[in-house]
């Protein structure tokens, strides 16, 4: 990363740390359902946004993980077991998923996962002997951890945001590895990449078992940061929430789908001034955005940057983040 | 010498026409291999179910002695035989030294001790040393779709040459290059050749680039070949100058 990058990486952690000191407890709802959404954005970036793999399956993903957990620890699993089995289980799954996308790309394979996704939302409300159908599980307790009670809503926000960063560090130290090289390989060029020796089949599976146990792990700190869960969270809207943040933020930047995810959190509270025309404000901005900028908003950022170093030669490079080294 | 790539009675065909009609050839050890013909005479598919690309409807391709009809390109490559394709294949959004490392990073170690290991798997040095060797150095963090259509071309090239293959298989390099970066590809493809004693096989229309490059030529028309030998030999050959211009 550039100096320009750690700096405003530094910046941004001490804003997530401060700002929850000079909120009142909804305005810490908001920014804790940030840091749960960007991990499942982080997740469904690393299939699109580097491995180039459409999915409309991540909301799914995060309602498995939710379920998982709200489950498990009312059955008396400690939290922290549940959590992982979260992400395991979203894992397998993710990975099964991933077969279909070993046949067919693009717009076929957005079908495949919108299929998905609508039998998860199935399965959700109609085996009420597990799920409890639209009655919802409610009364999902926020987990004490070695005396630490995060039930407040500041200590749950910092917990989330303790979770994001050893995450976002994992998924950061695997995109700088050579996995993050073959993960590009796959989106731009999946033919030469098979004929340099890339195993095409394993890394395709292994990207879409990544995102969606990241998906399913969001899901984990989901639960009990709204307590009380329902089938309707985890339908359609959800999937395509996830992959707005992910473009608008910037498809393929490690950080996109930090602003992604702000975005669409925050803008709808900015937006409630508008009350009735808030969706057709935000509608209208995402089509201006996508036409103009389809790179996202640090797409966006890159050009800026890039066009102000043709005038002045020795600004510092934003490095892009594309290739993740 | 012995033999790096021998294909035996290779056919393949597609609905009623026959593309490659039982094609036998072995690649000596050392060797620049070339392969000519007049457009759709099957060469480019004799090369893709050598390749791994196309499965033949019959035939044996052995590498080393060993087997390996119809293996997956990742696993043949794996073996040692790397390529290149006839359009340009680089990755545009990875720098010139990406390009090159990915080129060479699976054959390190397996997945799961590369995820662990060094971002560049310990390749950087390689990898900037083959940047040098095809003259790239003022180019190396640019992003692979920056450069000129020749300089993707010898980038292409390099990128073959990366896993330090036992045979590289080269579709078309000089197609749509200029004659200045024609002559330096060339220069460069000799410069490695001679100093690795590696083992090429090259699919051409440009036959001065052929007859300049390779030290043995075969000619292939409608599936078969037609003739073989030494590059001065064939382009004499009565039966090669009839099926390239006609009756």
């Amino acid at each position: 990363m550039s100096r320009l990058g750690v700096m405003a990486v530094g910046v941004a952690a001490i804003v997530a740390i401060a700002t929850p000191f000079f909120l009142k407890p909804f305005g810490i709802y908001l920014i804790t359902m940030w840091v749960v959404l960007t991990i499942a954005a982080i997740g469904l970036n690393l299939t699109l946004g580097y491995a180039g793999q459409v999915s409309l399956a991540q909301g799914a993903f995060v309602g498995i993980g939710a379920y998982s957990v709200a489950l498990l620890t009312q059955a008396g699993w400690p939290y922290p077991a549940a959590f992982a089995a979260a992400g395991a289980l979203c894992f397998g799954i993710g990975w099964v998923l991933g077969y279909p996308a070993l046949r067919v790309q693009h717009h076929y394979l957005a079908f495949v996962t919108l299929a998905f996704t609508t039998l998860v939302f199935l399965v959700l409300r109609n085996e009420e002997w597990l799920t409890h159908g639209i009655y919802g599980i409610s009364g999902i307790s926020r987990p004490t951890m070695l005396g630490w009670s995060t039930a407040k809503p500041r200590d749950f926000y910092f917990f989330s945001l303790g979770t994001l960063t050893v995450l976002a560090a994992a998924t950061w130290w695997m995109l700088r590895s050579p996995w993050g090289r073959a993960f590009v390989a796959l989106r731009e060029n999946p033919i030469r990449a098979l004929s340099l020796g890339l195993d095409t089949r394993r890394y395709t599976l292994m990207a879409f078992a990544i995102g969606s146990s990241l998906g399913g792990l969001s899901g984990a700190l989901y639960a009990p940061l709204v307590q009380f869960i329902e089938p309707n969270s985890f339908a359609l809207a959800l999937s395509f929430n996830l992959l707005l943040m992910v473009i608008v933020g910037g498809s393929g930047y490690f950080f996109g789908p930090f602003v992604g995810a702000l975005i669409a959190v925050l803008l709808p509270e900015w937006l409630r001034v508008t009350q009735g025309y808030y969706l057709i404000v935000y509608a209208a901005a995402i089509m201006v955005m996508m036409a103009l900028c389809p790179s996202g908003l640090l797409g966006l950022a890159e050009r800026a940057l890039k066009a102000a170093q043709r005038h002045s030669p020795r600004a510092p490079a934003l490095h892009t983040e594309a290739t993740g080294s | 010498m012995s033999a790096v790539l021998e294909v035996t009675r290779l056919r393949k065909t597609f609905g009623g026409i026959t593309a490659v009609d039982g094609v036998s050839f072995e690649v000596r050890d050392g060797e620049i291999l070339g392969i000519i013909g007049p457009n759709g005479s099957g060469k480019s598919t004799l090369f893709n179910c050598v390749l791994g690309q196309l499965m033949p409807n019959d035939g044996t391709v052995r590498v080393d002695g060993k087997v390996a009809t119809g293996m997956r390109p990742c696993d043949l490559n794996r073996l040692g035989v790397s390529r290149t394709f006839q359009l340009l294949q680089v990755f545009p959004q990875l720098s010139v030294r990406d390009n090159l490392i990915l080129a060479g990073q699976e054959h390190r170690g397996s997945m799961y001790s590369r995820l662990i290991g060094r971002a560049d798997a310990g390749l950087g040095a390689a990898a900037d040393r083959m940047i040098d060797f095809f003259r790239l150095s003022h180019l190396s963090g640019e992003p692979a779709g920056a450069l000129s259509y020749g300089q993707q071309k010898l980038l292409d090239a390099a990128m073959a040459f990366m896993a330090g293959p036992r045979l590289v298989m080269l579709d078309e390099p000089a197609g749509g290059v200029n004659l200045t970066m024609l002559g330096h590809l060339r220069e460069r493809l000799q410069a490695y050749h001679a100093e690795h004693n590696a083992t090429f096989v090259v699919i051409e229309h440009q036959m001065e680039f052929v007859m300049a490059l390779c030290t043995r030529v075969l000619v292939m028309a409608e599936g078969r070949i037609i003739a073989e030998g030494a590059p001065g030999d064939v382009r004499r050959n009565p039966i090669v100058i009839d099926a390239y211009l006609g009756h």
